[in-house]
């Protein structure tokens, strides 16, 4: 398989990003507070490579994927896009680099218009980027369809004739029709089956390697993760609390909040259930009035008084592996951590 | 299970059926299985297998207007439910039997607080008077671990968090002491942070309470950490039952089998490379169920079927153990590598 390249400069770079919604309230519906649903976020993604974003829900994975997509302005932070730095750019100028960057929904359903036949809908970005038209047009997405898994002669039928499964190869196929660089796929096997969740995830890593697709993959589940993804971020209340490659996350997790998304994940194995290790207690707070310092010092088993009031940064502690946990430091031991008191 | 009375439940080729535009649509047909004392039955399936009808038809909650129970018996206690009369099942459901459903808040009030609803609750089946019916909502609360429970009796569902109102739900389900919880997708729409400590709490409450479950779920791994026997249905039908060890150790059924080649696996170690190997795809798609199933189910999506498979039903076959397995070429797929 196609190896990401390390010299190569990444297709999409991010970096402190921040997107605060406004919370309004009151009769005059003034501005009472903010949601802070993304709270400071940097990472790249390399062509060919996929970067999992996973955690609970409501902590800033689909507003990442919108914000980086420009569906919706970011507050601050710089979104670089093959090269060219597109934080800033106007929708105007934004729709030449929009053929580069698109999306893969978990319902591709409620974005198909109904009334148009699914060989239209997968071809409108090519005729709407003026990439093709008429005949032309027809012969691509009839290659499209069969390189998804679907008969050409599906180009003829509606939205609601087709299965979950079915749907998802379409949204696939008109994702993949304007030759992007970098998908972003939100949930995109969440709303399907096991066996037809497999096809579709075998389907998405074949057409990586073939096209060199750069993926920011979200999910909430972490053995789909594992499966799919070459680095993971973990995500807690807007901020990304680790980041690392696939097999450190799973092998060495350090941050006691990837702890216990790991052990509350279940596995088909009943002999799993006698060696599970602690859950860890409580609610997800609202991210309109996340704790002070460490966000997750409120649920974390080993915080000490200097979580609550000290924000731990993203940090380098060992090569490739980055954690914010100020219990984990440069070059600290690995093992367990201690419970105080 | 052989010993009488030590079944609380007992399903007996139940087939349920609706009236709909694109004709009759066999949801259950003919399932059968028994819930003992004190068990946890798991009920496995990809959507539209009849899980959930299963378990309405069990509550006798299927819509009169476009649904029915076509044949079969529910035994509970010995008791026929299907041929019951609505006011005594009204008595039965959320007193001896009650459920949990996967979205909290379409089974919860919003317009009533918490502990008015699991007051009531109480009030109607054991005929308690309020303020012990209150007292009841408010221990039932701190059974389930909602801190600070007697402020959040005066609550209303929306000021919950979605793991808080399925605790709600469950402090209601078990408020009258069931025989029987019946559980669908309880923990489906909840983070897996929270759906941890969901499914820890049931199985807390039931050795605590001795309440029986059946727990129904598309999720494998809920199943294997919850359970202790399992029933995996497709399209209507039962194709295998067995403890849950066994199931996860031999699974017979090449439906079974493709389930559990198809999940991506966080338990079993990636290799070194770091590569991601090809998951094991179910070929097709389930099929309808407008239209009558001659022979298995499985059979367009199955690498060993037959001619004999498409045209002749198999027979669920007791292969030892508590396992039954409903397929022709069971000696075949057993001889196959996992
Ligand atoms: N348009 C909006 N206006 C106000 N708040 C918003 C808006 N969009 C998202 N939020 C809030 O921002 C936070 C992050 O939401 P987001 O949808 O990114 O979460 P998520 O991680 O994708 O969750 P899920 O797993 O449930 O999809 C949430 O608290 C959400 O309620
Ligand atoms: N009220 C209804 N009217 C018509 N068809 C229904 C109704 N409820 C369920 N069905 C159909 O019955 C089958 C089984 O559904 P269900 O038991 O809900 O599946 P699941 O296993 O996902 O819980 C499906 O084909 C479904 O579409
Ligand atoms: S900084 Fe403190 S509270 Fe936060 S994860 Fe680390 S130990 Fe826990
Ligand atoms: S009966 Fe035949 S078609 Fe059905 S599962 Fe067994 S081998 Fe496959
Ligand atoms: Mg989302
Ligand atoms: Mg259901």
């Amino acid at each position: 398989m196609s190896e990401p390249s390390a010299a190569e400069r990444p297709v999409l770079e991010v970096e402190g990003l921040v997107k605060h919604f406004p919370i309004h309230g009151g009769l005059l519906q003034r501005r009472t507070g903010e949601v802070r649903a993304v709270d400071g976020v940097s990472f790249s993604i390399a062509r060919g490579e996929t970067l999992g974003l996973v955690g609970e829900s409501g902590c800033g994975k689909s507003t990442i994927g919108k914000t980086v997509l420009k569906l919706i302005e970011p507050t601050s932070g710089r979104i670089v896009l093959a090269g060219e730095n597109i934080s800033a750019l106007k929708p105007g100028a934004m729709w030449a680099h929009r053929r580069r960057i698109q999306t893969i929904f978990q319902d591709p359903y409620s974005s198909m218009n109904p009334r148009l036949p699914a060989g239209t809908i997968v071809g409108e970005p090519l005729e709407n980027f003026g990439l093709s038209r008429g005949r032309d047009t027809d012969e691509r997405v009839a290659k499209l369809f069969e390189r998804v898994g679907l008969r050409p002669d599906a180009m003829r039928k509606y939205a609601h004739e087709f299965s979950g499964g079915q749907r998802q190869r379409l949204g696939i196929a008109k994702a993949l029709s304007v030759n992007p660089d970098v998908i972003v796929a939100d949930e995109p096997v969440s709303a399907l089956d096991v066996s037809v969740q497999a096809q579709v995830l075998n389907l998405l890593i074949d057409l990586q390697e073939e096209f060199r697709l750069a993926y920011l993959f979200i999910s909430h589940d972490l053995a789909v993760m594992r499966h799919i993804s070459h680095r993971i971020a973990v995500m807690y209340l807007g901020r990304i609390v680790e980041i690392t490659t696939k097999r450190r996350l799973f092998s060495q997790p350090l941050h006691p909040y990837t702890e216990a998304l790991l052990s509350a994940a279940t596995a088909p194995d009943p002999k799993r259930r006698r060696q599970r290790k602690r859950i860890v207690e409580g609610d997800v707070p609202s991210p309109a009035n996340p704790p002070p310092g460490c966000h997750f010092h409120t649920r974390c088993p080993y915080a000490t008084a200097e979580c609550k009031v000290t924000a731990p940064p993203l940090i380098e502690v060992a090569e490739g592996h980055h954690v914010a946990c100020l219990r984990r430091p440069v070059g600290g031991d690995p093992g367990p951590l201690s419970i105080p008191g | 299970m052989s010993a009488a009375g030590s079944n609380i439940l007992e399903v007996r080729n139940l087939e349920t059926q609706f009236n709909t535009l694109d004709g009759v649509v066999r949801a259950v047909d003919g399932v059968s299985f028994d819930l003992a004392r004190g068990e946890t039955l798991g009920i496995v399936g990809e959507s539209g297998c009849g899980k959930s009808v299963t378990a309405l038809s069990i509550l006798r909650l299927i819509p009169p207007e476009t649904g029915r129970i076509a044949a079969g018996s529910i035994k509970f206690e010995g008791e026929e439910l299907t041929s019951l009369g609505e006011a005594a099942m009204k008595r039965l459901r959320g007193h001896r039997i009650s459920m949990i459903f996967q979205e909290p808040m379409t089974s919860l009030n919003p317009v009533l607080t918490v502990g008015t609803q699991i007051a009531e609750n109480v009030v109607r089946h054991m005929g308690v008077p309020w303020r012990a019916a209150r007292e009841r909502a408010c221990e039932m609360l701190d059974l389930v671990r909602i801190a600070d429970a007697r402020r959040r009796l005066d609550e209303y569902p929306h000021q919950l968090s979605g793991g808080m109102r399925q605790r709600v739900m469950i402090a209601m389900a078990l408020s009258c002491d069931p025989q029987v919880l019946i559980a669908d997708e309880p923990t489906t729409a909840l983070d897996v942070t929270i759906q941890a400590q969901i499914l820890q709490l049931m199985l807390e409450l039931k050795e605590k309470t001795g309440t029986a479950i059946v727990l129904i779920t598309h999720d494998l791994g809920v199943v294997a950490e919850t359970t202790e026997r399992v029933v995996v249905m497709y399209a209507g039908r039962k194709v295998e039952e067995a403890p849950v060890e066994a199931l996860f150790a031999e699974p017979l059924h090449p439906y079974t089998r493709g389930l559990m080649r198809a999940i991506p696996r966080l338990d079993v170690e990636a290799d070194a490379a770091g590569t991601r190997p090809r998951l094991q795809e179910i070929p097709g798609l389930v099929p309808r169920l407008t239209q009558p199933i001659p022979g298995c189910a499985f059979a367009p999506r199955c690498g060993f079927a037959t001619e004999r498979c498409r045209v002749e039903p198999p027979p669920l076959v007791d292969v030892g153990a508590g396992h039954t397995v409903a397929c022709w070429e069971v000696d075949r797929v057993r001889a196959s590598a996992l």
